[in-house]
């Protein structure tokens, strides 16, 4: 009795755990990887393990070609300069509303911020294509390209007027981290106690001064996981971007150009591998890559915030 | 060195309030100017969510009546601009999925407040937040492929509810847990003292507590699990008709919005893009409307909780 | 710091009154008090009369509290500090602040203690030097010179008191507000930090907010004593503690409320 006491809570309590577990397991049989290390044989039969081929740049699959590794360039591609925007742009909104603007615009402009952080991706996506690509096609990307072409990568092929491509997918990156990137990051420097703050500025400091020399080093392990959750949710955003990316099996020729990255091919190609067992196996071991990247950059991130703050927004 | 005052008396120049120095002016006129350029990156924040809204109700608006929200047969009227259809559709997901997240959540977060050690729960609380960060894309693929193929169910509302309770279990759990574990320690030990079992305290003091936030998680998970398109777009197939089983095609509002990309050619104003927009705004508004009531709850909780999910 | 020690009073407050603009209650009431050069003030009174609201008005501590509403003149050298076109950061140089907990950065100890000097970008031979300097005159030196580097969140209470003390010094302001700098601290602690209070007054003109009127008696030549935001007497403190005019302050020091 005593015993069954003590099992029979775990059961409900491993249920999150169990569903990890199942979706690594049925990732891992579906994929590739059961050749290997699996005594019988795996649901698909997948024809092929794909060894380090798998990280190649072709991805052809008329020519049994699975090579990822454009897709998680293009994923890099996309979340990087995202999430170094969102970053920086929460960065300025977090500071601004901490330490330089009265309670009643903070109390007023804040919950823009929430709202960004409630519309659902795929709203987002739709928006973007709809009402912001025709921006990029005609003015953004035009611009850019005359201003800029001579830089590597800005010039070459002129952009389309559709205006889907990198440049808006990053866009759209940007403002769909940004909630959590400058949610994250004002609640870590407004950790930062009361009287701290005030004796720094009894030091004859700026505000600015006591922001960059007291608050911000005292923040860093906020704007780490700030950082870190960001990127998880940019990295790993597909339908939002899967509108708005023009996906493309290669290689982006110059910035205005369209890409892939791995959760948006994943989500694509589906429909297209049904019956191929190759395809299948193969997008699920991308599947798997994209798991691990993420897993290992959102747990990193979580265990760096020690607040309440990351529960809140919703999608984290 | 000297400098005068405005009471004519000469100070040392670092004795003078009115320091106009190129160090200090550049001091005070960089805090000065970063004070009015920082609050403009609000604008950021604030200009696609203005637009967005304003372009969504602005598409919607002429086809929002009350004959589109009811009427199920959507190319059966001469507009095509129904979306009855995908609001049942989008209600069974819910309702199943719910129902499901429900019973997991609820069941794991009172164990885990309850019942494991403060190590134990650590590990389940990550386990959680694993849950949670598995891209939406990658539980699609596993609905796709244990779901769909392996259990046969084909691409149907069951396939699809399911997965879509994946999103919604980490943050019910979250919620149960946190509030069962809030409940102030001297009532459990008042409750468990006078001799109630733990099944009884559960049920007769400590949800009573708890309920309200428990349905905060509730509705978190609602809108969480309202916003996702991805998975259930790889499980389930679009119908014309209402589902009629958990094995029917099923079609919903995000489908709608996914679905008004597809078929952008036939410019603004086309049936399927007035429908992605229209879709988009009761999405909207629902998804709001349920953030707004999690937010006010929320806050209540906020402080007593610091630091349980990490 | 300049050489020249200037005639008459350091600080001069006139007339200073302060008002919550949320509850309209008077929080301190016409009060009128001159710091002289090398002059040692205790402040002190019962709890909530408005010592410490008393002293953050004295360097424009105040207004980050926006519903404080500050009227009359506070004078520095004759300078009006509530002037409009007298910047508050050139004000609290002049007339630093120490809180009732220490509140060391998270950062090295020398760091903490330069913190004033690398705002102005000082050289760091100046930096040096003041450190050093600044460490001496809070009485930290010996303590910390061997680990100028380990964080300053290591010390114990007093020194980190101590250390805020050094950090207001090294910007040489020619005032030191202290708000019951030994209230969180030990008696031995306590005693250090009095010992630095009896050094520093022969060149900087201390203001010490305490509710404890022993300490009063140790430490400091003159007594104010404030009751519900008025300033009900000043004088020397053999005087106040001996020979109050007042009943209240009779009250007060012979130990019957606060
Ligand atoms: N920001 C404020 N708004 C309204 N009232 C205030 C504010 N700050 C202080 N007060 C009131 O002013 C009075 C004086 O407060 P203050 O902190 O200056 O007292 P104190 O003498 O330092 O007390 P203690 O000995 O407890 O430190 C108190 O009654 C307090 O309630
Ligand atoms: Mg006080």
């Amino acid at each position: 009795m005593q015993v069954l006491g003590r099992i029979v809570p775990w059961i409900p309590a491993l249920i999150p755990a169990a569903l990890v577990a199942a979706v690594i397991w049925e990732l891992l049989l579906s994929s590739g990887l059961s050749l290997r290390f699996y005594p019988w044989p795996p649901v698909f039969h997948p024809p092929q393990s794909f060894g380090w081929e798998f990280f190649g740049s072709r991805w052809n699959p008329a020519q049994n070609q699975w090579g990822i590794m454009v897709f998680i360039v293009g994923s890099f591609l996309t979340a990087v300069p995202a999430l170094f925007l969102s970053l920086f742009i929460g960065l300025g909104i977090a500071i601004a509303s901490t330490a330089y603007l009265p309670k009643v615009m903070t109390q007023f402009l804040d919950p823009f911020v929430d709202l960004l952080a409630g519309i659902p991706s795929v709203v987002y996506g739709i928006w973007a294509f709809i009402v912001v690509a025709p921006y990029f096609g005609h003015v953004v990307n035009p611009w850019v390209y005359d201003h800029f072409s001579v830089i590597p990568g800005f010039g070459g092929t002129p952009p389309s007027e559709l205006g889907t491509g990198l440049p808006i997918g990053i866009f759209v990156l940007t403002i769909m981290a940004l909630p959590i990137t400058t949610l994250l990051i004002r609640d870590a420097l407004q950790s930062l106690p009361k009287d701290l703050w005030e004796s720094g500025l009894a030091l004859g400091a700026t505000r600015w001064e006591v922001m960059r020399r007291v608050a911000i080093p005292h923040s860093t392990r906020g704007i780490l996981s700030a950082a870190l959750l960001g990127f998880g949710r940019a990295f790993s955003e597909t339908v939002a971007l899967a509108m708005v990316l023009n996906i493309q099996s290669g290689y982006p020729v110059n910035f205005y150009h369209g890409t892939a990255t791995l959760a948006t091919w994943m989500f694509t190609n589906l429909d297209s591998a049904y019956g191929n067992s190759s395809w299948l196996a193969a997008l699920s071991e991308m599947a798997l890559v994209l798991l691990a990247i993420s897993l290992t950059v959102n747990l990193l991130g979580r265990r760096l915030v020690s607040s309440f703050i990351a529960y809140e927004i919703a999608g984290l | 060195m000297a400098t005068s005052t405005p009471t004519g008396s000469v100070l040392p120049r670092d004795e003078v309030l009115f320091d106009r120095s190129l160090r200090t002016r550049w001091r005070l006129g960089f805090d000065r100017w970063i004070g009015w350029l920082l609050p403009l990156l609000f604008l950021v924040a604030i200009v696609p969510i203005v637009d967005l809204v304003y372009f969504v109700v602005r598409a919607a608006y002429p086809v929002l009546s009350w004959g589109n929200l009811t009427n199920t047969q959507p190319y059966a009227n001469q507009n095509g601009n129904a979306v009855g259809l995908a609001l049942i559709g989008t209600f069974d997901l819910m309702a199943i999925a719910t129902a499901v997240a429900v019973l997991l959540g609820l069941f794991g977060g009172i164990a885990t407040a309850e019942f494991l050690s403060e190590r134990s729960a650590g590990w389940v609380r990550t386990s959680v937040n694993m849950l949670a960060g598995t891209p939406s894309v990658v539980v699609g693929y596993f609905g796709y492929f244990a779901f769909v193929l392996y259990f046969g169910w084909g691409l149907s509302l069951i396939a699809g509810a399911l997965t879509l309770s994946f999103f919604m279990v980490p943050y019910i759990f979250r919620t149960v847990d946190l509030a069962y574990t809030s409940i102030p320690r001297p009532i459990r030990e008042a409750a468990l003292g006078s001799g109630a079992r733990p099944y009884q305290y559960i049920l007769k003091v400590g949800t009573p507590i708890a309920f309200p936030q428990v349905l905060t998680g509730v509705f978190l998970a609602m809108a969480i699990g309202l916003g996702e398109t991805a998975p259930i777009v790889l499980t389930t197939l679009p119908s014309l008709l209402v589902p009629s089983s958990l094995n029917s095609g099923v079609t919903f509002l995000t489908y709608l919005i996914y679905d008004g990309f597809n078929h952008p050619s036939t410019g603004p104003g086309s049936n399927e893009l007035a429908k992605a927009f229209e879709a988009a705004f009761l999405v909207m508004m629902i998804v709001i409307a349920l953030n707004v009531v999690v937010r006010v709850f929320a806050a209540r909780y906020k402080k007593r909780l610091e630091g349980l999910y990490q | 710091m300049s050489g020249a020690a200037p005639e008459g009073p350091v600080l001069s407050v006139d007339h200073l009154s302060v008002v919550s603009r949320d509850s309209k209650k008077k929080i301190l009431n016409d009060i009128s008090l001159d710091f002289p050069p090398r002059s040692l003030t205790a402040v002190v009174g019962p709890s909530g009369c408005g010592k410490t609201t008393f002293v953050r008005t004295l360097n424009r501590m105040t207004e980050l509290t926006h519903s404080l509403r500050v009227s009359g003149a506070v004078r520095y050298l004759g300078q009006d500090i509530y002037q409009s076109n007298v910047n508050p950061v050139l004000v609290r140089r002049r007339i630093g602040m120490v809180f009732q907990r220490p509140t060391v950065f998270p950062m090295s100890v020398f760091e903490n203690a330069a913190f004033g000097l690398r705002i102005l970008h000082e050289s760091d031979a100046e930096i040096d030097r003041a450190v050093t300097e600044a460490l001496v005159r809070a009485g930290l030196w010996d303590e910390v010179k061997t680990d100028l580097n380990g964080s300053a969140l290591a010390l114990s209470g007093g020194q980190q008191q101590r250390l805020c003390i050094a950090r207001a010094l090294a910007v040489k302001p020619r005032v030191l507000l202290l708000d019951e700098p030994t209230s969180a601290l030990d008696p031995a602690a306590t005693q250090r930090i009095e010992q630095t209070m009896l050094r520093l007054k022969e060149d900087v003109v201390l203001v010490l907010v305490t509710h404890n009127v022993s300490q009063a008696a140790r430490v400091s030549d003159r007594v104010a004593f404030l009751h519900s935001g008025r300033l009900v007497e000043v004088g020397s403190t053999a005087d106040m503690l001996e020979r109050p005019k007042d009943p209240l302050t009779e009250q007060f020091i012979t130990g019957r409320f606060g």
